[in-house]
């Protein structure tokens, strides 16, 4: 990836409403060829929105959309060459084949007979379904079906990928093989936009995070930058025997107790660097509390995210 | 966008093949249905598709008796039961299920029948199962009809034979009169001719005997007239010759008197002129008059013969004739009971059924209303579940969306749906049609291919229709619900049920905007009532029309709900 590159797909100052539900307010995003760009947040944030105005599925109420620097009607036919969308739920035809789903959607695509009939059967390949190619897709289980799924999207090779959840409820062989052939995917030179709720596949292949909470890009840069945003700390948890006074881990310099206090047995200290762990458990010795068991924790992009977009459940709000 | 339209076709035919559900319902199911309706409801036009069992009493024996049966032996749709007691057939009609109907024929019925009497069937009844009783019902009396009619035909044929020998008869004393009347007329004629010249004959000697002695008795009496006249001519002669002689002394004293007088004139001299003249003398008859007088009368003569009298050949004798004999003709007499009328039994006024249009049938097969009506009702339900239903599951599948960010236009993708489905549409017609001739024998009409006219139509309309559907309906589980109802509504109102007449006339008002009924009318015209090809234009015009009406009021909802 060279970031100096065109950014392929824009989006500028984009707005959408539902009513008088504001779904999107003034979203601006850019995405440039081989990145990877995972679009967080919490249900009904705006992202499946967002992801829609994208794949020119929806038009925005203001703002507009360039792709490849144009508006996506100057592109014309070409637009299905330049657009791949892999949906959440499997936008597939149940009674057909693997090989006739991908053909159908190759063809759709823009894809002639015999370029079809080719990149069919490498994509097929390549999602490791070429030996069930012609069973009808709903004899697959879940992951054949994601696997299948993205083959369709990919199969006409578009330079922008759209991913909406895309390894949902598939097992972890088959996540494992749907991320690698995502990042192998940009590795090759697409553009990808992977929404998900799953932040550790967030951590391991985007490059670029856009964090959205009610409509608002609340977030956006690297992982590091994003983490720092949420402004987590590193963390101690702590299984011990025994009871202990409420306050007993106020002397240890450096250190904040914080979770689930009163918990018997158990307790989370919060501390200013991973590098205070030794001392940390030092002082605890000192202290005659008997550790039987501990665990750390880094800051991570759960902790940014629960920080930036708060505990609130949206789909009660919703 | 005929690229999407083409892909979309193709892609229809792949998830149509996968799909046995969908073969079912388009095949299948209407060939069971069509099954089903045909044998059931055949009799609403005038078939007799289903089997009934029929006790039959006969309490009768007589040979009426024994043709109704015979008849209804010969019934296909009837299977007999000879019963004894009309008390059991009663029995088997009042429990349910057993049979619609009962017959007792009651005892003296064919002599009824034979003596000019109208005797009658009892029928037991069941009200419950009033269709199979009147479907029974037409087929006994169409029997007792036709025995009747045998019975009267053959009565009719004694009847003509006994005419014909009484004719026959008629003809032979005719003939043997006439023969009589003329030997009668000749002993008539000569009998008159002897009669003439007898009567002549005397008539003659009559004549000539009265004349003979007139003749005499004139002749007689001539004579002595005409002595008589003689003497008296005789006596007058001697008289007119003293008045010659006076009168020849008169003309010779007037000749003297003449002298006497012109002497006295000279002797006078100049007084002559005072002598005043004398008185004029007559003129005297001249001597050859006084001649004539003095003549002897010469008697007349008179002719002897008598005048001629007529021969008495000449007479026509008229001898009046005696009434005159009638010809012997009876067969000309006879004539008025000759005439049908008069010797033929009195006819039984009925009916018969004439196709209004030369080579159509009168009697329909039901399949032939069945198989179009069921075929129109189930493809507008494979409509349902062809477009607006996949159209749903289109949308839960995330396909439609899919394939809207490949660019194809949504109008494009919903385009070739509807081409695929009406392509499918046709197909299923076809066979249905294929399927009637060869199962149910269908009446395909004088042209089968003018079949395609309205079958064309109506898959066109239902295409459209599914759209609608689709785009009204809320979700996918509104879908056959809504759609089911709209499609059953259409084919019930519409006449692919029922003829159109059973409906009230607000409906038949409604079924003209009805697809169906268009279509049904073009189906019904073709096969059933045999019209021309172009009798099948203006129904598929209509279902055209309205079928285009769906299709624009559908694309733009649906577009515009995707919006």
């Amino acid at each position: 990836m060279s970031p100096a590159e065109a950014p392929i797909l824009e989006a500028i100052e984009i707005s959408k409403s539902y009513g008088t539900r504001l779904a999107l307010d003034n979203v601006s995003l850019a995405l440039r060829p081989g990145e990877i760009a995972g679009l967080l947040g919490p249900n009904g944030a705006g992202k499946t929105t967002t992801l829609s105005i994208l794949a020119t599925l929806l038009r925005p109420d203001s703002g507009r959309i360039l792709i490849n620097g144009k508006p996506p009607k100057t592109n014309g036919h070409g637009l299905g060459r330049m657009l791949g969308l892999v949906p959440q739920s499997l936008a597939l035809y149940p009674t057909l084949s693997a090989a006739q789903n991908v053909w159908h959607f190759a063809r759709m695509q823009g894809l002639s007979r015999d370029d079809g009939t080719e990149c069919c059967k490498r994509v097929l390949e390549e999602v490791g379904l070429s030996v069930r190619a012609d069973d009808p897709m709903d004899a697959f289980s879940g992951g054949m079906k994601r696997l299948l799924n993205l083959a369709c999207g990919i199969v006409h090779r578009p330079p922008v990928l759209l991913l909406d959840e895309p390894t949902v409820g598939v097992d972890l062989q088959s996540r494992e093989q749907i991320l690698m052939r995502i990042r192998r995917y940009a590795d090759a030179g697409a553009a990808i936009i992977y929404s998900t709720h799953y932040m550790e596949e967030a951590e391991r292949i985007c490059d670029r995070v856009l964090l959205i909470d009610r409509g608002k890009l609340i977030a956006e840069g690297n992982l590091e930058k994003v983490i720092s945003l949420g402004g987590g700390r590193p963390r101690i948890e702590l299984t011990y025997r025994g009871q202990l006074p409420k306050g007993r881990f106020g002397s240890l310099a450096g250190v904040r107790e914080i979770g689930a206090a009163g918990i018997e047995g158990k307790a989370t200290l919060e501390m200013n660097s991973l590098a205070q762990v030794a001392e940390v458990l030092y002082g605890l010795r000192g202290l005659d509390v008997n550790v039987i068991d501990f665990n750390l924790h880094s800051p991570n992009l759960s902790d940014a995210f629960i920080a930036l977009t708060g505990h609130t459940l949206r789909d009660q709000v919703l | 966008m005929l690229r999407a339209i083409w892909l979309t076709v193709q892609n229809e035919a792949r998830l149509l093949v996968k799909d046995p559900i969908v073969l079912f319902m388009l095949l299948f199911a209407p060939v069971v249905i069509i099954t089903v309706a045909g044998y059931s409801l055949g009799s609403l036009y005038g078939g007799a598709a289903n089997s009934f069992r029929l006790p039959v009493i006969n309490l009768d024996h007589g040979k009426l008796a024994d043709g109704i049966i015979q008849a209804l032996r010969q019934e296909r749709a009837v299977t007999l039961e000879m019963l004894d007691d009309p008390g059991e057939a009663r029995r088997l009609v009042s429990q349910r299920d057993r049979t619609p109907i009962a017959m007792v024929i009651p005892a003296g019925t064919s002599t009824a029948v034979a003596a000019g009497r109208q005797p009658r069937l009892i029928l037991f009844v069941d009200p419950v199962r009033r269709v199979e009783v009147n479907a029974l019902e037409l087929r006994i009396d169409e029997l007792c009809r036709r025995v009747t009619d045998q019975a009267r035909a053959t009565a009719q044929v004694r009847i003509e034979a006994s005419g014909k020998d009484l004719r026959e008869k008629i003809k032979r004393l005719s003939a043997e009169i006439a023969s009589e009347q003329s030997e009668i007329r000749s002993q008539i004629a000569r009998t008159q001719t002897a009669l003439e010249i007898s009567i002549r004959t005397q008539i003659a000697a009559a004549i000539k005997q009265v004349s003979d002695a007139t003749e005499a008795t004139i002749k007689t009496r001539e004579r002595q007239a005409w002595a008589d006249v003689q003497q008296q001519l005789s006596q007058r002669q001697a008289i007119l010759l003293k008045i010659q002689n006076y009168l020849t002394q008169l003309q010779s004293s007037h000749r003297a008197f003449e002298d006497w007088l012109a002497k006295l004139k000279t002797m006078a001299g100049s007084h002559a002129s005072d002598i005043p003249p004398p008185p004029s003398f007559p003129r005297p008859i001249s001597e050859t008059e006084l001649a004539e007088l003095a003549k002897p009368v010469t008697a007349p003569k008179l002719d002897p013969t008598l005048p001629a009298t007529a021969s008495v050949a000449a007479f026509s004798i008229k001898i009046p004739k005696g009434p005159e004999l009638r010809d012997g003709n009876l067969i000309g007499d006879l004539e008025p009971f000759q005439a049908p009328q008069a010797l033929t039994l009195p006819g039984d006024l009925g009916f018969v059924e004439q196709p209004a249009v030369v080579g159509e049938a009168v009697t329909v097969n039901a399949f032939d209303q069945y198989v179009p009506g069921f075929g129109v009702t189930f493809l507008l339900i494979g409509m349902m579940l062809g477009i607006a239903l996949t159209l749903f599951d289109e949308r839960d599948w995330g396909t439609l969306k899919r394939l809207q960010v490949s660019g194809a236009p949504l109008t494009g993708l919903l385009l070739g749906k509807l081409f695929a489905r009406f392509i499918v549409g046709v197909v299923q017609m076809v066979l249905l049609f294929a399927v009637g001739w060869a199962l149910f024998g269908i009446t395909l009409g004088r042209n089968p291919i003018a079949l395609i006219i309205p079958t064309v139509g109506i898959s066109f309309a239902a295409a459209a229709l599914g759209l609608v559907v689709a785009s009204i309906s809320r979700a996918h589980d509104s879908v056959m619900p809504l759609g089911v109802t709209i499609s059953m509504a259409m084919a019930a109102i519409g006449g692919c049920w029922w003829p159109l007449d059973f409906e009230p006339g607000w409906m038949r008002e409604l079924a003209r905007w009805m697809p169906t009924t268009w279509t049904m009318q073009a189906f019904n015209d073709l096969m059933i009532r045999s019209q021309p090809p172009s009798a099948a234009l203006w129904p598929f015009a209509a279902t055209v029309g309205i079928g285009m009406i769906f299709l624009g009021a559908g694309l733009i909802r649906f577009v515009s709900l995707d919006d």
